[in-house]
């Protein structure tokens, strides 16, 4: 146990030792790569991209998309079951974009260049636009993660001010998402003919969209069965099965659209009738992700079942396995044939995604268990409310 | 006025002085050994910005012949790699190359994924890497001065000049000696390039690409993002018009607390 | 939006998103503006020569450099040192008359006759020898092997040069000496095998003219299906015979069939001088020095393994290293071997005696003045008259030379010599001008050097002031001729004590079975390499 004073501790397990000790690595390797380039990892002329683009950057941004889908559930829809759900995914996403933006910064050739498209814009290029969503989604985020920290450390009227935001940064949040979780599918639009075909798709951008809105939620369910175990919470059964019915609408549109988009394209026989790495693995993509969670889905919808924790937990491990092939699919295997020779991450590229992932891990538990962020809080979000219309006059401007 | 280059690959015979005036006149350095500017294994690297890259193709006769093909960045119409920068550090030029300013590049190497010619290179091997490429000796141009490589060939292999001057000889030689293969590599690949190629042996054994589309890469993505401001106008309303209908809603149910999250309109 | 959004709410809240919208509308205005400026484009650092630098597409006088294939025996680049000056080119073309005289697309040969001029003319040496020296000194090193090695005749006026001596001094003594000092086993000289080559090119030579006496078109002696025709091209230049090879192939039959005295030596030295010595052939490594980078073409021809085939092992070449004059160099300083303080030794024997008339094969006109010493004396049983031991038009630097002298019982002999291969193509267009039109030979014997002024202007001889001047071609030149007037004994190559010696005891007689064997090649057709310009 750390105690930093009576209201902030950290508990010490083995397990998050081990996260300490990836985090240390993590920093140790950035300020080493920061000095010596990119010659640390194994891309290549042939591989500009590679481990960190997709997990850093595609997967960070997909599965921290549970807190734009929450919020519009929750706030713009209305549907008030949620939430005890709203205030962890927001943490989720609001590190997770913290952490992308810190992957982003490592990945960037020169990075201390990085605030360039602020002021030089390319505003042709759906880079420009991811980067300027995700920066501004990241602040958008910080705002709506602000109330929760801002209570945590006792400033409270700081804290109201931001609260105040909420319907403006939901729906900012929500459109700047829109923006860039398809603009991650748009940027390999541009990719026409090199990308492999069983991919590369003018729908790319809706494809992207709708499988960040289908796995957004599924994220949230495996951070709630997670964290009730380590935090003893019960598995909320209001929930959860409304976030599990919303994963399985969406991803079946999400399906139906990647079906259709293969038949169109002439591509879904080529799935059948050849074999290789590129059809193998869009298979996989497609049985793991979108097929097995929709039969299950479906037949529990059709049955009428109650959507137990078991078949909820279940559905979102599959959902974001599949989001993790296809992202994967998309950078490495897609363009596998295009590059001509092949790549693996180099011991450092690893370590340093795994440390960057051990480090927002430690990071949510500190946050969690300081900030408040499971407290049941029907009843306070309201209490703040009230508040903040009151004291909004007094607040500090910073 | 854009100006082009038509390389006549039959006129070569693989001396890379092109090479050796890129170098010099890039002040580029030398790995021959890693990175050899001419011959099988040339390939376009950080520090190579052209090469001559040598195939042994097996002619329609069945015999064996050697052909040179000098490689470097085809100076797209409509670049790719220009339209995918975020912050315009590659930028096409109206004399016609298309110009990279390290200044301004973060380093995303998104240039290097979208390039359907896959030319951009990196420095890998540099604390402060840059994208590397043929800049079509645009300071050069800016002279009315050809590009040093062209400018150095001993055989005449490329000729430079008005774009579609160029076109219409490309179009001339082909028509009028029956030697060559009736394509210009470079007229239409990915919407049409500065340089040109043609030649009496097929392209794809000479090392092109020519899975690459006709069409030019960054319509497509603009047909994508053009949508975006309309989109993010409808997008945006109807959220707030959502939001709103459910805050009456929520408000109809508890009166007091509706002032605050007053919406746009 | 966000104005919007600051139209309710509190004060506070106005001001700070007042303060949001006025730091965004600034940075944006900023960045239209461009605050940050796009810095200089990459590239255009270096320089390019001054005649590139010109605009539109202007004539330049010369452009470029020519190709040299990586994987050429001779000659190699370093594109580190080329300034693309142009030089290189003009003496392939203006000089040599190869680059530019074979039509574009080339087929599957960059041509190139080694003859190594581009590397004399490169002002950086970007173009140079492919260096061979490690190779040689590590067979040197090795106590298993029998290491030989031969100088070619203009090695002896030239090397001194690289030791700060002037051009054309003598150091043929120093020279031995230092090759003993570097541990070769034997030090033989190419002038022995030069007087060889006079018995075997002057005997078929005397075969060929007494056939066209006899006006018969019947085989020649000895039962060899010799070529007839005449006339009769010398064939100890390499880079001249892959240059009639590549041009003028329908011209082979009248290349003398006879090897260069290289690789006369290299065949010997693996057949009868291992066999005298009692030493495995397998263990002898045999390095020549030559004034040529084309040597080292020609020692890794194919067919040159006459002693491989002999002793059973066709892998067994006959010539292993050819170095050139500069390599020589470079080798005796890597020895620390300082030149001109030697003491003069001898050339080792049985095949270490040379005649004047071999020295002279350094020079343009030196073959065919030593092949008509000894042809006189072939066709007539007689020593020649003094008049031949100075016959002035086969000497000088003038590119094309005829002669005709009277050979008592033969009649008028005509002769022509050319030197550089720009020269050659004079004379073999006139010849192929003739053939077509059945005219008469003009002449009965021509001497080809690939290179101007013969083989001390060869591509393996020191750098000298650019362009490689005349003035020290002459030096070279005039020692050769004084070596041959004034300190050989002999100025007869059939007077050769070692050449008559190998006869008795080895080849029989010239132009023998055995001699055919080993002194003796065929030519190879490279016509179908590359497509010849008409007319260039």
């Amino acid at each position: 146990m750390i105690r930093i004073n009576s209201n902030i501790t950290f508990k010490m397990t083995g397990f998050r030792k081990l996260l300490m000790l990836f985090s240390g690595i993590f920093f140790v390797l950035v300020f080493y790569r920061f000095a010596v380039g990119l010659s640390i990892t194994n891309l290549s002329d042939a591989w500009p991209w590679g481990l960190w683009t997709v997990i850093d950057v595609k997967l960070g941004i997909a599965l921290a998309a549970g807190g734009f889908t929450t919020a519009g559930i929750y706030y713009v829809l209305g549907i008030k079951k949620i939430e005890s759900v709203v205030k962890p995914a927001i943490l989720t996403a609001w590190l997770g974009y913290c952490m992308v933006a810190l992957g982003l910064l490592v990945d960037l050739g020169r990075w201390y260049g990085f605030w360039h498209p602020i002021v030089s814009w390319g505003h042709h290029s759906v880079m420009f636009e991811l980067y300027m969503c995700v920066l501004l989604y990241t602040i958008v985020l910080t705002a709506e993660f602000a109330p929760i920290f801002f209570d945590g450390i006792g400033f409270k009227r700081t804290a109201k001010f931001f609260v105040g935001l909420t319907g403006f940064l939901v729906i900012a949040g929500i459109v700047l998402s829109t923006m860039h979780q398809s603009s991650l599918g748009s940027m390999y639009v541009l990719m026409a003919g090199r990308l492999d075909q069983l991919w590369w798709t003018m729908a790319l951008p809706i494809l992207y969209f709708s499988s960040a809105v289908a796995v957004g939620p599924a994220v949230v369910t495996c951070e709630s069965a997670l964290s009730g175990k380590t935090y003893n919470h019960e598995w909320d059964n209001e929930a959860m099965p409304f976030l599990a019915k919303w994963s399985g609408y969406v991803l079946s549109f999400y399906f139906v659209v990647r079906i259709i988009d293969l038949i169109v394209r002439g591509q879904l026989g080529r799935l059948f009738t050849t074999f290789d790495a590129q059809t193998f693995m869009c298979l996989l993509e497609l049985i793991i992700g979108s097929v097995l969670p929709l039969f299950f889905f479906w037949s529990y919808n059709m049955s009428g079942k109650f959507m137990d924790k078991k078949m909820a937990v279940r559905n979102a491990i599959f959902i974001i396995l599949g989001v993790v092939l296809n992202r994967t699919n998309v950078v490495i295997t897609g363009m596998w044939k295009s590059a001509g020779t092949g790549y693996f991450p180099s011991t450092q590229e690893i370590l340093i995604t795994v440390g960057l992932t051990s480090f927002g891990i430690l990071v949510y538990l500190f946050i969690s268990e300081n900030f408040g962020v499971f407290t049941p809080h029907g009843a306070e979000d309201e209490d703040v409310s009230v508040r903040s219309g009151v004291g909004a006059s007094g607040v500090p401007t910073t | 006025m854009s100006k082009a280059v038509l390389v006549d690959v039959t006129k070569c015979y693989g001396c890379g002085a092109c090479t050796v005036a890129c170098k010099l006149w890039n002040g580029k350095e030398y790995d021959d050994a890693k990175k050899p500017t001419v011959g099988e294994k040339a390939q376009l690297t950080d520090i190579n910005w052209t090469v001559v890259s040598k195939h042994k193709v097996t002619d329609a006769s069945g015999k064996t012949v050697w052909r040179f093909a000098k490689k470097q960045c085809l100076h797209c119409e409509e670049p790719a790699c220009a339209s995918s920068c975020l912050v315009g550090a590659l930028r096409k030029t109206e004399e016609g190359p298309v110009v990279y300013y390290p200044d301004l590049c973060v380093g995303c190497r998104y240039c290097m994924i979208a390039c359907p010619f896959g030319i951009p290179k990196y420095e890998w091997d540099k604390s402060f890497p840059e994208v590397s490429k043929c800049q079509m000796c645009s300071s050069r141009l800016a002279k009315n001065e050809a590009p040093a490589c062209v400018s150095v060939c001993p055989n005449g292999v490329m000729k430079f000049g008005d774009s579609e001057q160029i076109l219409k000889e490309a179009r001339a030689t082909i028509a009028s000696d029956k030697r060559y293969i009736k394509h210009i590599y470079g007229e239409k690949e990915a919407g049409g390039t500065a340089w040109m190629y043609i030649s009496d042996q097929p392209f794809e054994k000479l090392g092109f690409k020519t899975a690459v589309k006709n069409q030019s890469l960054p319509e497509y993505t603009w047909k994508i993002i053009n949508k975006i401001p309309a989109a993010l106008v409808v997008w945006g309303g109807i959220l707030t018009g959502v939001y709103m209908i459910t805050n009456r809603r929520n408000a109809v149910k508890s009166s007091k607390n509706n002032e605050n999250k007053g919406g746009k309109s | 939006m966000e104005k919007s959004n600051g139209k309710t709410g509190a004060v506070s809240r106005r001001t700070f998103l007042k303060g949001v919208t006025g730091a965004g509308l600034t940075g944006a205005a900023a960045a239209l503006t461009g605050c940050k400026s796009t810095g200089k484009p990459a590239g255009g650092t270096g320089w390019t020569p001054q005649q590139y630098n010109v605009p539109e597409n202007w004539p330049v006088q010369v452009r470029g450099r020519v190709p040299i294939d990586p994987e050429n025996p001779s000659i190699v680049r370093d594109d580190k040192k080329c300034i693309l000056c142009g030089q290189c080119i003009e003496a392939c073309n203006k000089v040599q008359s190869v680059q530019g005289y074979y039509e574009l697309p080339i087929k599957d040969d960059i041509t190139c006759v080694n003859c190594g001029q581009c590397s004399l003319w490169c002002p950086t040496a970007a173009i140079s020898e492919r260096d061979d020296v490690d190779k040689v000194i590590t067979a040197l090193k090795d106590k298993n092997l029998h290491v030989i090695v031969q100088t070619a005749p203009a090695t002896r006026v030239a090397v001194g040069e690289e030791f700060g001596l002037p051009p054309g001094s003598i150091i043929e003594g120093k020279m031995v000496a230092a090759l003993k000092k570097m541990g070769f086993h034997g030090v033989f000289d190419t002038n022995f095998t030069a007087d060889l080559t006079i018995m075997e090119e002057g005997t078929e030579l005397v075969t060929r003219v007494k056939n066209a006496l006899a006006g018969g078109h019947g085989g020649g002696e000895g039962g060899h299906h010799a070529p007839m025709a005449l006339p009769q091209f010398t064939s100890c230049s390499p880079g001249w015979v892959k240059f009639c090879e590549y041009f003028y192939p329908d011209l082979l039959e009248h290349m003398s069939t006879c090897k260069s005295p290289q690789q006369m030596l290299g065949a010997l030295a693996k057949t009868y001088y291992a066999k005298k010595k009692g030493i495995d052939p397998a263990k002898i490594v045999s390095v020549s020095i030559m004034p040529c980078t084309a040597k080292k073409f020609e020692a890794a021809r194919p067919e040159m393994n006459s002693a491989g085939i002999k002793n059973g092992n066709a892998k067994m070449i006959d010539v292993d290293y050819a170095l050139t004059t500069r390599e020589l160099a470079k080798m005796m300083k890597i020895f620390r071997i300082d030149l001109t303080t030697l003491k003069d030794q001898h050339y080792d024997n049985i095949m270490g005696e040379g005649t004047g008339a071999a020295v002279i094969f350094g020079t343009t006109g030196g073959v065919m003045e030593a092949a008509i010493r000894s042809g006189y004396f072939l066709l007539t049983g007689q020593n020649p008259p003094e008049l031949l031991f100075n016959l002035e038009p086969v000497r000088g630097l003038q590119g094309v030379k005829k002669a005709s002298l009277n050979v008592p019982g033969v009649g008028e002999l005509r002769v022509a010599i050319s030197h550089g291969l720009g020269n050659a193509r004079v004379l073999l267009d006139q010849l192929r001008e003739d053939k077509k039109n059945h005219r008469e030979p003009r002449f009965h014997f021509i001497e080809f050097m690939s290179c101007p002024g013969g083989c001390i202007g060869g591509g393996g001889q020191p750098r000298t002031a650019l362009p490689p001047s005349d003035a020290v071609r002459q030096a070279r030149l005039d020692s050769l001729y004084t070596m041959d007037a004034k300190m050989y004994k002999k100025r007869l190559s059939h007077e050769n004590k070692e050449v008559q010696q190998i006869y008795t005891e080895f080849l029989g007689k010239p132009n023998s079975e055995l001699a055919h064997q080993l002194l003796h090649t065929k030519y190879t057709d490279r016509g179908s390499q590359l497509t010849a310009k008409k007319k260039a």
